[in-house]
């Protein structure tokens, strides 16, 4: 049981280093499963690090359960972390590895012998206790990191990209087997990726972090269809939202030779800041089609463009196009698409499936109506999967 | 090309095979090469030195097994051979530990003049050690050291501490520092991670520079030489040169000292063999 809280957390190496972490503002429920989510470098793992106790923090607080924690040694943390690189013994049997933790803890010999057991049950690692890790495979290393941590009962689980070093069909196994795993200890886990899939299906709620700074905070399927920013826009979704830089013409519409799209989802109040400047208008590649909808075709959103690729992955085909602004875009067609390099073509989208951001600021200009298809699932704990 | 598809195979046996020949043929002579001195000394210290003046080479006839209990009783090898355990055993002992010690603090932790300490070990190995014997010699005499086994220990000590943290540095730096970050996860203060993963995990390295180490010391001879003046603290070495001088007729002897003081080393070897090799292919810790 613990709630992890990071008030205004920042961290430089040396005295003169750059910020790594900038201000960090986060708190971690209990038994919530946080993800940290951000491209490489952006501080993630430094910021875990900060609250395993393993990098000092160079100013804020951390809090555990109301404790604050800045100065407790991370031996003394009750903290349990699964690393990237796993950082099994190498000199000590699964078993061995497995009860480090409790051996120091002074549990009884004969608890330790339960609760090793019982974690090796769970994992499926019991043929496996007497060997030492050069003698297990990836996906099995990663279950006895995985026990490690377990077996512990930690108050607190920290994620360091587990699965990174595992293999496409494993890693879905494992990313199940972890939730699982949550779902059955009910404990505070804070889980780093840099991969959005990752964050989307595991994450009761996501903290999508860009250069040291945190983005946005919010369950996935919120943050999906309401990113802050276009950081946030770009990063969760594969591939990521198209952008056009456009002027807002009229006040509630968009249109230059390229693109055409009524603005549906704003009221007239929330645009007039805008009028006469530059926005970024944001469409998902998923959302744009080659042929308009039957209804309401006269409502339809519209972009014009230049085929300058054809990508068939078998389920789906991708299809690069150049606008006449010189913006490239993504679309997310069905696999039967047929198309010619240097052919126009018109995409075109509902209205309602538009994002729009300030083009200075780069925030959202906020929407009084949801976009298209939205169905977020209401009340406390895990969302749906991403659709 | 796939008419000769079984020929590549067959060629590549047979060169298999030759390479194989030719690496057995290689390793049988250079283990006569090596062998050979050692078993003609073997067998000198079992014949008189009359019989040894009459024909170099001869095979013993009889075995003169007395020889051994001649030297090591009369001759006071039993005396030199204690000296030097005790000598070589402290300063070994010493030396790994506190070498180890070091070697970890260097490769591990971040401090101001971390990689000054580092430079200056390393600027002394490449030095020859002979440039600090008369140094060494006054610093002695001053703490009232000179001739005793204490001083020479000590001496042994700070010969063999800078090659061993060299050593040992290279080795632990390589040991993956999220090993370190588990442990302390796992509730592990700095001293216990040294001793229940650094030790075990350098362990190969630490048995590679404990032999070295031994061996070196075992066959030290100037420092010995020039440090200890009484009969009775000699170490091997200088009772071997001792039992020239007095008997230098006295061959069959001389090998039967030289046997007594080789028996050490090849018993290190033994145990030690297979560690010392692990810690010399050691690429990368895993
Ligand atoms: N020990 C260190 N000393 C100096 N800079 C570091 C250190 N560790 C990480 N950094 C820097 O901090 C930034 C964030 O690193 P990190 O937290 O590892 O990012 P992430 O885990 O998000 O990829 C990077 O720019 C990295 O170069
Ligand atoms: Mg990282």
């Amino acid at each position: 049981m613990a709630v992890v809280q990071l008030s205004k957390i920042c961290k430089r190496y040396g005295s003169g280093g750059p910020v790594v972490v900038d201000n960090v503002d986060v708190t971690v429920g209990d038994g919530e499963f946080m993800v940290l989510l951000g491209p490489s470098g952006c501080g993630k793992s430094t910021t875990l690090r900060m609250i395993a106790g393993l990098e000092t923090i160079s100013s804020g607080t951390l809090a555990i359960n109301g404790r604050t924690m800045n100065d407790v040694p991370a031996k003394d943390r009750d903290i349990a972390m699964v690393f990237q690189s796993y950082a099994l013994y190498p000199h000590m049997t699964v078993a061995e590895n497995l009860a480090f933790g409790l051996r120091r803890r002074r549990t009884p010999p004969a608890e330790v012998k339960r609760r090793v057991g019982e974690t090796a049950a769970i994992l499926g690692l019991v043929p496996y206790l007497d060997r030492k890790p050069q003698a297990l495979s990836g996906g099995q290393r990663q279950r006895v990191a995985l026990g490690r941590a377990m077996v512990r009962e930690p108050m607190v689980f920290l994620f360091d990209e587990p699965l990174s070093n595992l293999d496409a069909a494993l890693r879905v196994n494992t990313r199940n087997e972890l939730i699982k795993q949550h779902h059955r200890l009910a404990s505070t886990m804070i889980y780093v990726t840099h991969d959005q899939v990752e964050a989307m299906t595991m994450g009761t709620r996501i903290c999508v972090m860009n250069g040291g700074r945190v983005a946005q905070v919010g369950r996935p399927l919120d943050v999906y269809w309401n990113p802050a920013d276009t950081f946030v826009a770009r990063f969760l979704g594969s591939p990521p939202m198209n952008l056009f830089t456009v002027p807002l013409s009229g006040g509630d519409r968009i249109r230059t030779p390229a693109i055409e799209t009524p603005l549906a989802r704003w009221t007239p109040a929330a645009l007039a800041p805008f009028a006469g400047r530059e926005v970024v208008l944001g469409v998902r590649a998923e959302d744009l089609h080659l042929a308009a909808a039957s209804a309401g075709a006269a409502e339809t959103g519209r972009i014009r463009g230049r085929v300058f690729a054809v990508e068939p992955l078998g389920a789906e085909t991708l299809l690069a196009v150049e606008t006449e602004g010189g913006t490239e875009c993504t679309a997310r067609l069905p696999r039967d698409t047929r198309a010619d390099v240097g052919a126009v073509v018109d995409l075109f989208f509902r209205p309602d499936a538009a994002f729009l951001f300030d083009a200075r600021t780069t925030a959202a200009i906020p929407a009084h109506v949801i976009p298209a298809n939205t169905m977020v699932a209401g009340g406390p704990g895990r969302a749906g999967a991403m659709p | 090309m796939s008419a000769d598809g079984t020929l590549p195979p067959a060629a590549g046996r047979g060169g298999f095979l030759a390479s194989r020949t030719a690496l057995a043929v290689v390793i049988a002579a250079y283990t006569v090469y090596t062998l050979a001195p050692f078993l003609w000394l073997a067998t000198m210290s079992v014949r008189t030195t009359g019989e040894i003046s009459a024909d170099h080479y001869a095979w013993p006839r009889p075995f003169h097994w007395e020889q051994f209990r001649i030297a090591w009783v009369d001759s006071d090898f039993a005396t030199y051979f204690w000296n030097s355990t005790v000598v070589v055993v402290a300063a070994v002992a010493v030396v790994t530990l506190v070498g180890a010690a070091a070697a970890h603090a260097l490769a591990r932790y971040r401090f101001r003049g971390n990689r000054i300490i580092y430079g200056v070990l390393f600027s002394s190995i490449i030095f020859p050690p002979q440039i600090t014997l008369i140094s060494l010699y006054q610093i002695l005499v001053d703490y009232g050291l000179y001739n005793s086994l204490l001083g020479l220990t000590l001496v042994y000590v700070s010969l063999q501490l800078p090659l061993t943290v060299y050593l040992l540095e290279g080795f632990f730096a390589r040991i993956p520092q999220d090993l370190f970050d588990a442990a302390k996860m796992d509730g592990y203060g700095d001293i216990e991670i040294f001793r229940r993963i650094v030790l075990p995990i350098g362990m190969p390295a630490i048995a590679t520079t404990l032999i070295l180490n031994f061996i070196q010391l075992w066959n030290e001879f100037l420092f010995a030489v020039v440090l200890i003046t009484d009969p009775d603290k000699r170490t091997l070495p200088i009772g071997i040169r001792a039992f020239m001088g007095d008997h230098f007729q006295d061959i069959g002897m001389i090998a039967a000292g030289v046997m007594i003081s080789v028996v050490p080393v090849i018993l290190a070897y033994v145990f030690f063999s297979e560690k010392l090799i692990r810690g010399m292919t050691a690429g990368a810790v895993k």
